[in-house]
């Protein structure tokens, strides 16, 4: 599925969308350049989750982690999803290490969201884990598009 | 009395010894602080091919010298440990693997040794680095404080000491993060900020109009991804600057940071009538960032104070965990240690 954005407020409603048929367990890599949305789609996710806090890029410590408030306006979201596990694996040309650097702990969780910034280093995790989902961002002719 | 600081939350293992004279003259309480050593072993030459602090590589390292930097700051202090009152250590926030290292190390130490440990948090410590100049933040309050490095950009709010109250923050990169990625995209090196800053020293920083991001808003929060992605796309389109070309480009995007990071800066001194500003974080070592901030203050807010660490307490050190240990040392006891916990998203 492919989907255009023209800007940031429709990136956050796709994120928000998105966060909507979230379950739990859900590990999201997002692939694509800097600039291409990454960050703005994951707040659109936390949004979805009902998350109010600030999410800002992760690069720095490698992994945020954001507890979702238990009561929610929309009741729709998967219900068990307890923690939002916001990733980046900008710094580690070996994905890897970012498994080592503490991210292992929350993979397969069913009370988590993992949403990973330059998912295409932690690709092998497809063929290791269930509920692995690849996003792409790409800039055309000054709109963003989001491969599903 | 004497505190260890302790502090691996990135890629700098440090240790310090920190002598505290409290004073109490005409009710007032003021505090004089003599920094007996501080051993800073940095990792940057480690990490400087990888472009970034490897987690594993940096925690496997601090595990390496965190002892033999602790011995050597007892050392250099000329002391030993039954002199030593209390342990402070930095519990986040930081990278998860490089904070277990020294929290595990100053848990033990606190044990064997039987002294209170005191969990301090870095972004509260790197405002309370200026305690250790002459400059005291209890006489200048309320006080705004900005503390921008490679993971935060903050204006914090002080009405008190201890009390703490985040009124701005970037929505996206850290002003730390957008000196490394920029230095990136222009293949420089790695850390970012002090490369360009030092190609900027010789550099024109109107040639190129770059943007200033969320600097009209009537808010004090920051966002410089925007700024990454212009550079980016100036890049592709016009190749890489070369020679002149990158000592002017360094300059203007060092002066659209420090231009973004001043206005709101004063913006927010203005609205809390804060009668001191004070800067903190790796990035407060910037020339430009020291120099421009103060210029400003001076011309727009004459009556507020401007304090600034030496550039040595700028960046991440443990003197400044052992000063936060001081003032956080009465909610601690001999058997807290225990109950100690790394917390790698810790907020103030």
């Amino acid at each position: 599925m492919q989907l255009t954005s023209h800007s940031e407020k429709e990136t956050i409603k796709l994120g928000q969308k998105l966060a909507r048929q979230f379950r739990g367990g859900e590990i999201i890599l997002l692939q694509g350049n800097l600039g291409s949305g990454k960050t703005i789609l994951t707040k659109g996710i936390a949004k979805g989750l009902g998350i109010g806090r600030i999410i800002n890029s992760p690069t720095f410590v490698l992994i945020k982690i954001y507890p979702v408030p238990k009561k929610r306006g929309n009741k729709k979201v998967g219900k068990q999803i307890k923690y939002l596990v916001h990733a980046d694996a900008y710094r580690l040309p070996q994905g890897e290490q970012l498994l080592d650097a503490g991210l292992k702990e929350y993979l397969g969780r069913q009370d988590t969201v993992v949403v990973v910034e330059w998912g295409e280093r932690l690709r092998f995790l497809t063929k290791k884990l269930t509920g692995v989902k690849s996003i792409r961002l790409k800039i055309k002719n000054n709109s963003h598009q989001i491969i599903i | 009395m004497l505190i260890l600081g302790i502090e691996t939350s990135c890629d700098e293992t440090a240790a310090a010894i920190l002598e505290a004279c409290p004073e109490r003259s005409r009710g007032v309480k003021k505090s004089s602080f003599k920094v007996r050593s501080s051993v800073v072993l940095s990792q940057i030459n480690i990490h400087c091919r990888f472009g970034g602090v490897v987690p594993e590589v940096a925690a496997r390292k601090h595990l390496e010298n965190v002892l033999p930097v602790v011995d050597q700051a007892l050392r250099e202090a000329k002391t030993n440990w039954p002199k030593i009152d209390a342990i402070a250590v930095t519990r986040g926030p930081g990278l998860i693997t490089s904070l277990m290292v020294g929290v595990q190390t100053a848990k033990t130490l606190s044990y064997i040794y039987n002294k209170p440990l005191i969990p301090i948090n870095h972004l509260e410590a790197h405002i309370l680095a200026n305690q250790l100049t002459n400059f005291d933040l209890n006489k200048n309050l309320p006080a705004i404080s900005l503390i921008v490095s490679g993971g935060h950009t903050e204006l914090i709010l002080i009405k008190k000491i201890g009390r703490y109250q985040i009124i701005g923050q970037t929505l996206d990169d850290a002003a730390g993060e957008c000196f490394d990625k920029v230095a990136k995209i222009l293949n420089i090196g790695y850390p970012g900020g002090p490369i360009i800053s030092q190609l900027a020293k010789n550099g024109h920083a109107a040639k190129y109009p770059l943007p200033r991001p969320m600097i009209d808003q009537p808010n004090f929060n920051f966002s410089f991804s925007g700024l990454k992605t212009s550079v980016l796309y100036f890049v592709q389109k016009n190749g890489r600057p070369e020679k002149k070309a990158l000592n002017d480009f360094c300059a203007s995007v060092e002066q659209s940071i420090v231009d973004v990071l001043a206005s709101k800066t004063i913006a927010a001194a203005k609205k809390f009538k804060a009668k001191s500003i004070t800067l903190g974080g790796g990035v407060a070592a910037n020339p430009k960032l020291r120099e421009q901030l103060g210029q400003r203050i001076k011309t727009v807010l004459p009556n507020t104070k401007y304090q600034i660490p030496n550039t040595e307490y700028c960046t991440d050190n443990a003197a400044m965990i052992a000063v936060a240990g001081y003032y956080n040392f009465k909610k601690t006891s001999k058997s807290s240690w225990a109950n100690v916990k790394i917390d790698p998203n810790l907020s103030l």
